[in-house]
């Protein structure tokens, strides 16, 4: 990702890439030609967010004590990454194919880009906090680490007088 | 009912302070020793730490300076929203388990116990105590500042208090935040956070539907406008561009697991199984409460571009003018109540947080114990740093702006690139060390505080916080993967197991 990073930063620089002030109203932002502020920096930006996902999941997967890491949690972690890539996938190349027509449809009140962004995003990390929620007692704190950590305590509280 | 509109507003905001002074005086009664202070002896229920994990990380920007936001450069500053869901999951996965076993096995009161603990160093306490308090600073102060001006807007808009100054302001303001943080320390905070909270997820829910209603067309009608007049605004990277947001995504996503205030209070909870449902809990409230930062802008944005609004003076007011014109007073006075509660939850947090650091930490790191008679110790000094913060505050909006903006890049995303790796990493990283703690530390504070000072910016809208995150995430594994393997001491190695 750090060489992604520094490859978007050494790219050839795109005029207003990060917004320019709107022509008639002062504390307005616009984006301008998104085409032309994809067109070096694009597809590194797309490889940043997969990235990123991808290391959300790996640090999730991290947070599993080894002895839970089963073949069922790397389904459900696998699928939940192919969920959170795919919504990636359907915003950025909604984007595109509106930057190619300049037509698009909308889905509850935003263009489809822009509703896999707002309500795709958010939704397509709700398969972790179902893990998570669903699955504590086996993969996050079963009752075994309940005793183990029991006997823990237990042991501290002796040591301690 | 619109001609009362004014005293309407200001009597939800009086009940809703009468309602935290009165919860301040029940909570000192439970309040005996410094561990009921900073961390409610880890005595809450799953339902009180899950509002108040939530409204804790919604902070007056988000009442403020969110819909601001988004009314200025559209659906870039969605990114800071969206990404909720991932951020929490990630915080819970990483932090909440372990942070509360430690905090239990060794009798942990703050942050930077657990990190000493884990690290067996009073080098890494001392360095998180020490950003803890800078940042703490920064915050409090714009907090602070917030609150007097919303307070200040409200109350001269009466004959009564037509002339009223900003000084009175942050007086009255601050004097109610620092009577129920002193008398109730954390569980005043918390117990006033769970009102806070559900003050947040009404107001959010209302507000969305108000917003929904300013046009006949609804949202699509107000995303129509926007996308006629620049496509880019109201596409997935808006006006500011991929880099910034897929910036926020990384800082705000991956960043709540590093912020102090919110992860501390991971330590509170009765029962380490009340995880699986503090998750869901503190993700609904926040989406909730969020609802208002997503809609008041994309509705005021496109209210200014058809001619229906002024153009606003500041991108912040965009949330006061569209409570005065779109909704009714009744709600208006429910979403300033909120606006209240946002940045009085957050502010609790950081005065609970910093006071810890000072009285507990940074003594504990240099003379190896806490300051005694501490519980007194912990109330004067919450009054201290509440008052050097609201004179920060005055000072930055009176005379000089610099001072309060420096402490304020000690914010979310210093929090974020110093602590994450630190903390969420080397709570389930067994091979995270000292010398890669301290590294990640000193340069997420070296690279957030020079590109801050020098204003300096990277193309593309690359932010110095991300490159700061990503720089100490790199060091921080780097390094650890080069020092000497560490030595874990025995309860904590069988913890990091567990």
């Amino acid at each position: 990702m750090a060489i992604v990073l520094a490859s978007i930063c050494l790219a050839e620089i795109a005029p207003d890439a990060a917004g320019m002030p709107h022509p008639s109203y002062d504390g307005l932002q616009i984006g301008g030609d998104g085409a032309a502020r994809l067109q070096h920096v694009g597809i590194l930006g797309f490889a940043f967010q997969c990235l990123l996902l991808i290391q959300i999941i790996l640090l999730c997967v991290l947070g599993v004590p080894d002895r839970n890491r089963t073949s069922e949690l790397a389904a459900y972690m696998g699928a939940s990454l192919a969920f959170m890539l795919f919504v990636a996938w359907k915003m950025y190349f909604g984007h595109q194919s509106f930057l190619a027509t300049h037509e698009t449809d909308y889905f509850w009140g935003f263009p489809v880009a822009t509703a896999w962004q707002t309500y795709g995003t958010w939704l397509s990390a709700i398969p972790l906090v179902l893990i998570y929620s669903i699955g504590f007692t086996k993969f996050i704190y079963s009752e075994e680490d309940e005793e183990t950590f029991d006997a823990l305590l237990a042991e501290r509280i002796e040591n301690n007088g | 009912m619109e001609a009362f509109r004014q005293e309407i507003i200001i009597s939800a905001v009086i009940i809703y302070m009468i309602f935290c002074v009165m919860t301040g005086l029940w909570a000192m009664r439970r309040t005996h020793d410094t561990s009921d202070f900073f961390i409610a002896s880890r005595g809450l229920g799953p339902i009180v730490v899950s509002l108040a994990l939530f409204s804790s990380t919604l902070s007056g920007f988000g009442f403020v300076g969110g819909p601001g936001l988004v009314y200025s450069i559209g659906v870039s500053s969605f990114w800071m929203v969206i990404i909720s869901s991932t951020g929490y999951a990630v915080c819970f996965f990483l932090v909440s388990k372990r942070i509360r076993m430690i905090a239990e096995l060794r009798n942990c009161i703050s942050l930077p116990d657990i990190v000493a603990a884990r690290y067996g160093s009073e080098a890494v306490r001392f360095m998180l105590a020490i950003t803890i308090v800078l940042g703490v600073m920064g915050y409090l102060a714009t907090q602070i500042l917030a609150m007097a001006v919303v307070m200040q807007a409200i109350l001269s808009g009466t004959e009564m208090f037509a002339n009223i100054g900003l000084v009175a302001c942050v007086t009255i303001s601050s004097a109610v935040l620092i009577f129920y943080c002193v008398t109730g320390g954390i569980i005043a905070s918390v117990y006033t956070d769970v009102v806070q909270g559900a003050i947040m997820i009404v107001a959010g829910a209302l507000i969305l539907i108000a917003a929904t209603s300013v046009f006949d067309g609804g949202m699509q009608e107000a995303t129509s406008i926007i996308l006629r007049d620049d496509p880019e605004t109201v596409m997935p990277y808006g006006a500011a561009g991929i880099m910034a947001s897929l910036g926020w995504f990384f800082v705000f996503g991956l960043g709540l697991a590093g912020q102090p205030h919110i992860i501390t209070k991971m330590m509170m909870n009765k029962n380490i199984k009340d995880n699986r449902s503090m998750l869901p809990l503190s993700l609904f409230g926040y989406a909730m409460a969020a609802l208002l930062w997503v809609s008041i802008g994309i509705v005021m944005r496109a209210a200014v571009l058809d001619g229906r609004v002024e153009p606003l003076a500041l991108p912040d007011d965009a949330a006061s003018v569209f409570l005065s014109m779109f909704t009714n007073p009744l709600l208006a006075g429910i979403v300033f109540a909120g606006l209240f509660a946002a940045i009085m939850s957050t502010s609790d947090a950081f005065l609970n947080i910093g006071t810890a650091a000072i009285i507990h930490d940074i003594p504990k790191a240099i003379q190896g114990k806490s300051i005694d008679n501490d519980l007194f110790w912990a109330r004067i000094v919450t009054v201290i740093l509440a008052c050097v913060a609201a004179g920060f505050a005055l000072y930055s909006h009176f005379q000089d702006a610099t001072l309060v903006a420096l402490l304020g890049a000690f914010g979310w995303g210093t929090f974020a690139a110093s602590i994450f790796p630190v903390v969420a990493i080397g709570l389930n990283w067994k091979g995270a060390t000292v010398w890669g703690a301290v590294t990640a530390i000193t340069f997420a504070l070296i690279i957030n505080f020079v590109s801050q000072l020098a204003g300096y910016t990277f193309p593309y809208g690359v932010s110095g916080q991300l490159v700061a995150f990503v720089c100490s995430m790199v060091l921080f594994i780097g390094v650890s993967l080069v020092s000497p393997k560490p030595s874990l001491e025995s309860d904590i190695d069988r913890v990091l197991d567990i």
